[in-house]
């Protein structure tokens, strides 16, 4: 028995060290073959990689094969983890914004810049420092920020009308475009046609750093810059909040607690969501329109979400995959990702580009909603460590959701939830 | 189980029955009308329960989009396959653990069943090293071996035993009789009796390699070595939502063989021990 | 290795041995021996599965456990038992074990009695079981994606459920946000989504009852729930002992709805230890900590099996 419990720690010990030891990086000779992890399994999206990688191929013999890896949005990170658990990283990986710090700070990728900069004609001056931040580290780029969707709000446009509400495009117009009107209008049309008024889309009382996309106009954050200090408690925040209470308890402008509305259904008057859901308009039988996000007290602002690529230190064929992210970047590829994803590089971001791959939006819409929000946005709440701050976050903010609560109390236990994370 | 019902006791069972099924149909029943509704529809609320004309386009794009029939030779051939495995090493092993008496039998079943115990979270990585370490990432292999012969056979050895242990002690004695060694005793006199538990294994061997979701999507990369499940993942659209219609028009067609798969192995229940002659 | 023989203890055994040898052989070629033989043959390629897929495995995750193992920066640092004194002081363990607690007990029992229930009800002899059989199988069979979304409505504080509550005149809850609602919903959508399988059991081990014996009650006059609980449960005992092992295991290995309809919330009330884990490892990328709940979760799945295998003797029939 004892020779045998032996041997088994043995084998085991030898297996788990041999998955764990084995990532050697760096440059390598002979046949490579490339695979890049996506959480985009788009027919269109995917035969656009590959014209491009077919492309590179024909001017880089070495390289042998370029895959693309679609996994499901929901097990992403889990899979991407797995892999690289198992030992079997791919060489490219799309990172998602909220897993952003985690992979930037940990070390699993590979800084990009002299790769990206050494590349002829790939004028890495062009892309927006709005846009890159979250990808930095030290000065250093890790990821190349592909996709920077901003927030805004999509009206439907026969439900405001049928409401008598005063719609948002007249509220521009007048320039009171701001979030006492906004919701004066949500909880019009939630009262009068029975319909949902404003849904927060992807929140469901849940996603809360969607959330951002309001609290951002009281200048509230949800943690200081440096990630150090916790900014639930701070004054913005709370009266953003007890804004946003009241709303959904007393102005009845946003569905409450266990109630769905679906805004591409047409069970409600606005949503805010990215522009990129612009798609699921397209056969769309009610009249609609997409505005920028309403001022808050603080004025202006809008709120971008993102997706970056990266390489993996661990994957078998660093380089060769760092070569093949400045190609599938430079200035020509990214105007042909251009019309699936809002691209990092300011010459791109004209109304004029982009109206060409976004039919369905008009050309102010593009420029108020798209270009301006990618040129102040600011990134949804992000942190290392991301995952769980977002657990702890979530468990501590449900008290809020219910009608008598006490706003600043439970704000207040959201701090002293995550303080011990946002020190580590 | 019993003879003929009184008309009143019938009618009652069945209004039972009636009023308990609801919560079990209709989900299935929304499954299958949303995938002929357009996308816009599915999500009304509240859900209409006929959709209001009948669109196969979803359908179609299920086969545009994916090699789905690919797909469903895939799985089909891996749940067979996994099924007939299973059927013949829990047949064997929930024999001898319930029939035959050997040194260290109750040692031996509880090692066995320590497989059904844990979550396949929980071994999925060790797994994934295990088998990218002889280089069967990508194929089908894990698929099969780990439930043919790893946690998930348990549960059916474990059926196979339960059911083996109520046969009567005469059968042995019988077969000893007529001169039959412990293989043919197996072959010609237990498992012909065994056939209520034989169905039973069948659904859930057949069951849980079709649904198979998390495996399939850690090792396999390629599509045209996906399974269902994992298909029914990348019906997409441009920006990463899903195609709900089209999700769903997958998911009611792999739902459909498992349904029939059911009608057939749960005869089995019916004609088990009547058609033997033997009633213990 | 020493061979454990319990069941010598457990049982005599009063038949006489199957498959006696014919007098002419040698006497060592007994027929114990040849059932030995043929005992460890029909159950090697299960074992050996169990070894290769089950044991080993199994023994990594505990090596795992040993190790502070980061995927993302790629540590993976041998740090002793470092992690199970952390596992110790975890603050949200006993929050996480109290829900699991719950669930567990929740789901077994109501799994386990509509299973009975809905196997007596469709073995009568009645037209269309057929039909009903299917139709409360086919859940299983429901994309879980599906499921959920539909549950998702029903469960809504205007959905469908509260809306039947409100037919009879009843103020239903808001089911999802609710601590006990929440853990109760969870409960219930689980169970109607897999109680066919069991259903399937139960049928199955029904069919091995003789008719005869009810009808020797009924002559002696035996009420229909005097016939169930004397007759009926006596005899399918080791299924029920089948279905509650598999059950116990079941509830405690559930995560894929819980993260769907509640993400573990509302709070922290539907935080079960397996949600938990997969948490640790797969969402904050702490391996070596969530094997250590791996194997917290084993031990606690092998000691409520084991009790349960202890205990067959004492109720099960077959097992006397």
């Amino acid at each position: 028995m004892k020779t045998r419990l032996t041997a088994v720690v043995a084998l085991t010990a030898l297996l788990g060290l041999s998955a764990c030891g084995g990532g050697d990086s760096g440059g390598s000779d002979g046949p490579v073959s490339l695979r890049m992890t996506t959480w985009s399994a788009n027919e269109a999206h995917l035969k656009l990689f590959d014209e491009i990688a077919a492309e590179y191929r024909a001017t880089h013999p070495d390289v042998t094969a370029i895959t693309f890896d679609p996994i499901l949005f929901e097990s992403y990170t889990t899979t991407l983890t797995t892999q690289i658990a198992g030992g079997n990283p791919p060489d490219l990986a799309w990172v998602l914004e909220n897993a952003a710090p985690d992979f930037v700070s940990s070390g699993a990728l590979v800084p990009l810049d002299s790769t990206l900069k050494g590349t002829d004609g790939y004028n890495f001056d062009e892309l927006t420092p709005a846009a890159t931040k979250l990808w930095q580290r030290d000065g250093k780029l890790y990821g190349y920020p592909f996709s920077t969707s901003p927030f805004g709000i999509f009206v439907n446009t026969d439900l405001v009308k049928a409401a008598g509400a005063k719609s948002p495009a007249e509220l521009i117009a007048a320039g009171t475009w701001n979030w006492d009107n906004a919701i004066a209008t949500a909880s019009t049309v939630a009262s009068k046609t029975g319909k949902a008024g404003l849904v927060v889309r992807d929140f469901d009382y849940k996603g809360w750093d969607n959330l951002s996309t309001v609290w951002t106009g009281w200048g509230a954050q949800a943690w200081s810059a440096d990630g150090k200090t916790c900014g639930f408690d701070a004054p913005e925040m709370v009266e953003a909040m007890t804004f946003l209470h009241d709303a959904i308890f007393t102005a009845k402008a946003l569905p409450g607690p266990g109630t769905a509305a679906d805004f591409f259904a047409g069970e409600a008057g606005m949503t805010i969501t990215q522009i990129s859901r612009a798609s699921l308009l397209e056969k769309q039988t009610f009249g609609w329109d997409l505005v920028p996000l309403p001022a808050g007290p603080k004025g202006d602002y809008s709120v971008i979400g993102q997706g970056g690529m990266g390489v993996l230190k661990k994957g078998k064929h660093a380089d060769a995959a760092a070569d093949f992210l400045a190609y599938l970047t430079n200035p020509t590829n990214s105007a042909k990702l251009a019309q699936f994803f809002p691209p990092p590089r300011t010459p791109l971001l004209t109304a004029e580009t982009l109206a060409k791959t976004n039919p369905l939006l008009k050309p102010e819409q593009l420029q108020q909603v798209v270009i301006d929000g990618i040129a102040n946005g600011v990134v949804k709440p992000s942190h290392s460590g991301q995952a769980e701050l977002s657990q702890a976050v979530r468990a501590a903010l449900d008290p809020l959701w219910k009608a008598d609560a006490d706003v600043k109390g439970v704000l207040d236990g959201v701090c002293s939830a995550i303080n011990p994370l946002l020190g580590k | 189980m019993n003879s003929r019902l009184p008309l009143r006791a019938r009618v009652a069972l069945y209004g039972v029955i009636c009023l308990l099924a609801v919560p079990f149909v209709f989900p299935t029943w929304w499954m299958i009308t949303s995938s002929f509704k357009p996308v816009a529809d599915i999500f009304a609320f509240p859900p209409s329960l006929f959709p209001d004309d009948l669109s196969f386009s979803a359908y179609r794009r299920v086969f545009e989009l994916q090699p789905f029939a690919r797909q469903y030779f895939n799985s089909a051939y891996i749940a067979a396959v996994v099924t007939v495995g299973t059927l013949a090493v829990s047949a064997l092993a929930g024999y001898a653990f319930a029939r035959i008496r050997f040194r260290g039998q109750q040692f031996l079943f509880l090692v066995v069943l320590v497989g059904l115990l844990i979550p396949s979270e929980v071994t999925i990585v060790p797994l994934f090293q295990l088998f990218n370490s002889v280089g069967l990432v990508d194929t089908h292999w894990p698929l099969i071996l780990v439930p043919m012969l790893g946690a998930p056979s348990v549960l059916a050895t474990f059926i196979m035993r339960q059911f083996f242990i109520t046969l009567p002690a005469e059968l042995e004695e019988a077969a000893r009789v007529d001169g039959l060694g412990r293989l043919a005793t197996f072959w010609r006199i237990a498992l012909p009796l065994a056939r209520p538990a034989l169905g039973a294994v069948a659904i859930f061997t057949f069951l849980h390699s079709w649904n198979l979701y998390l495996e399939p999507i850690v090792f396999l990369s390629s599509p045209e070595k996906f399974t269902l499940p994992q298909a029914l993942t990348q019906f997409v659209d441009a920006y990463g939502g899903p195609m709900w219609d089209v999700q769903l028009s997958a998911a009611s067609m792999t739902a459909l063989p498992v349904l029939v798969v059911f009608v057939l192995a749960q005869r089995q229940f019916i004609e088990g021990l009547a058609h033997t002659g033997l009633k213990g | 290795m020493p061979v454990l023989t319990d069941d010598a203890a457990g049982r005599v055994d009063t038949r006489p041995a199957p498959g006696e040898n014919p007098p002419q052989r040698r006497a060592w070629w007994t027929s114990r021996r040849r059932d030995q033989l043929a005992g460890l043959l029909f159950v090697t390629p299960q074992l050996v599965g169990t070894a290769l897929f089950v044991l080993l495995p199994l023994g990594l995750v505990v090596w795992y456990s040993l190790h502070e193992w980061n995927v993302l920066a790629d540590t993976f640092d041998f740090v002793g038992t470092d992690n199970y004194r952390k596992l110790v002081d975890d603050p949200n363990l006993p929050s996480v074990l109290r829900s699991t607690a719950y669930f567990s007990v929740g789901l077994v029992v109501l799994n386990l009695g509509l299973a009975l229930l809905l196997a007596v009800l469709l073995n009568q002899k009645l037209r269309g079981t057929v039909v009903f059989r299917t139709l409360f199988f086919s859940p299983v069979v429901v994309s879980l994606v599906a499921w959920t979304i539909v549950w998702g409505f029903l469960l809504q504080d205007n959905g469908g459920v509260n809306g039947v509550a409100g037919m009879v005149g009843a103020d239903g809850p808001n089911w999802l946000r609710g601590e006990w609602t929440a853990m109760l919903s969870v409960i219930v959508v689980q169970v109607v989504k897999n109680v066919g399988l069991n259903m399937v059991l139960f049928l199955a081990a029904l069919q091995g009852v003789p008719a005869e014996l009810y009808e020797a009650a009924r002559v002696e006059g035996a009420s229909r729930w005097t016939q169930f609980r004397r007759i009926t449960v006596p005899l399918i005992s080791p299924t029920i002992l089948l279905t509650s092992i598999i059950t116990v295991a079941g509830a405690l290995q559930v995560f894929a709805q819980i993260a769907v309809l509640t993400q573990g919330g509302p709070g922290t009330s539907t935080t079960v230890l397996v949600y938990y884990l997969y948490q640790q490892a797969f969402q904050f990328h702490q391996f070596g900590y969530g094997s250590t709940l791996s194997v917290l979760l084993f031990a606690i799945v092998l000691t409520l099996t084991v009790v349960q295998w202890r205990m067959r003797r004492r109720w099960v029939f077959h097992e006397q």
